[in-house]
């Protein structure tokens, strides 16, 4: 019964841990658009995600983190793979949204009809051999 | 229970039940050492793990490991053009049979590898500037 409790508390402690990276995230680029140095609103929010990019560790219907940029036009393609590519870069930043069960990455603008998706998976450097 | 008479006049009827014959006070601290236990089980449960001493500091630090998004939202934003400006400046073609030409190498290889990290970026934007004597 203990075991049953202790597994209930660390689900309610990931997914707290899940809103508060998105929370950060939001906060942060709210700042960033406040204090004038980023032209454009980004705000994170959690998604159903793609299906193929599933993983062992996927959240059901949690799996994509969306980045929706409130620009006052529509990105370009490189414009939005430049903001996924920085994402993407971060290895500890892909390490934990593996581990929070995220799967996929997603960037879109609110005007346009473009977007983009990565499978985190492919960025994570995983299945090295264990030294 | 009693009442008190005093010149005719009935006061008052007190009912008075000691904190600890009653079951709830019982019910309650029972609880009370439930939670404590529970409390002290998820403080101490990483120790029941036999690793080395870096192994589990390292495992206690990922606990806590921050991701900043402050430093992560100047790189989506400004990492690209500071990055531009870099290569340009410190490309190490610009010091061709110059005494800093490796030292330029050096500063441009860290560029190409930390492409859109903005504060890697204004770190190595620091050194050009002592090292290579740059102007931005």
């Amino acid at each position: 019964m203990w075991h049953k409790i202790m597994v209930i508390s660390e689900w309610f402690g990931e997914m707290g841990e899940r809103y508060k990276l998105v929370k950060d995230f939001n906060r942060a680029g709210k700042n960033a658009y406040i204090a004038g140095f980023a032209p454009t609103l980004l705000e994170a929010k959690i998604t159903s995600g793609e299906t193929s990019n599933r993983h062992a560790f996927s959240k059901w219907m949690g799996g994509g983190f969306r980045i929706k940029a409130l620009s006052g036009k529509a990105l370009s393609n490189s414009e939005l793979i430049e903001v996924g590519r920085v994402v993407l870069d971060n290895d500890a930043l892909v390490r934990k949204l593996i581990s929070l069960g995220w799967d996929t990455l997603e960037v879109h603008d609110n005007t346009g009809f473009n977007g983009c998706k990565w499978k985190l998976m492919d960025f994570s450097n995983l299945g090295g051999i264990l030294k | 229970m009693y009442n008190i008479l005093q010149g005719g006049v009935k006061l008052i009827s007190l009912e008075k039940v000691s904190n600890y014959q009653s079951i709830i006070f019982w019910i309650a601290l029972v609880e009370f050492l439930i939670i404590l236990f529970l409390l002290y089980k998820l403080k101490f449960k990483t120790k029941i793990n036999r690793l080395s001493e870096f192994e589990s500091k390292s495992l206690n630090d990922s606990k806590d490991t921050k991701i900043d998004m402050d430093s992560l939202m100047s790189s989506i934003h400004n990492a690209k053009p500071l990055y531009k400006e870099l290569t340009k400046k410190c490309h190490p073609d610009r010091f061709i049979n110059n005494s800093k030409q490796k030292i330029a190498e050096s500063i441009f290889q860290e560029i190409s590898e930390s492409e859109r990290d903005f504060e890697k970026l204004t770190l190595l934007k620091i050194r050009a500037i002592e090292e290579l004597n740059v102007t931005f």
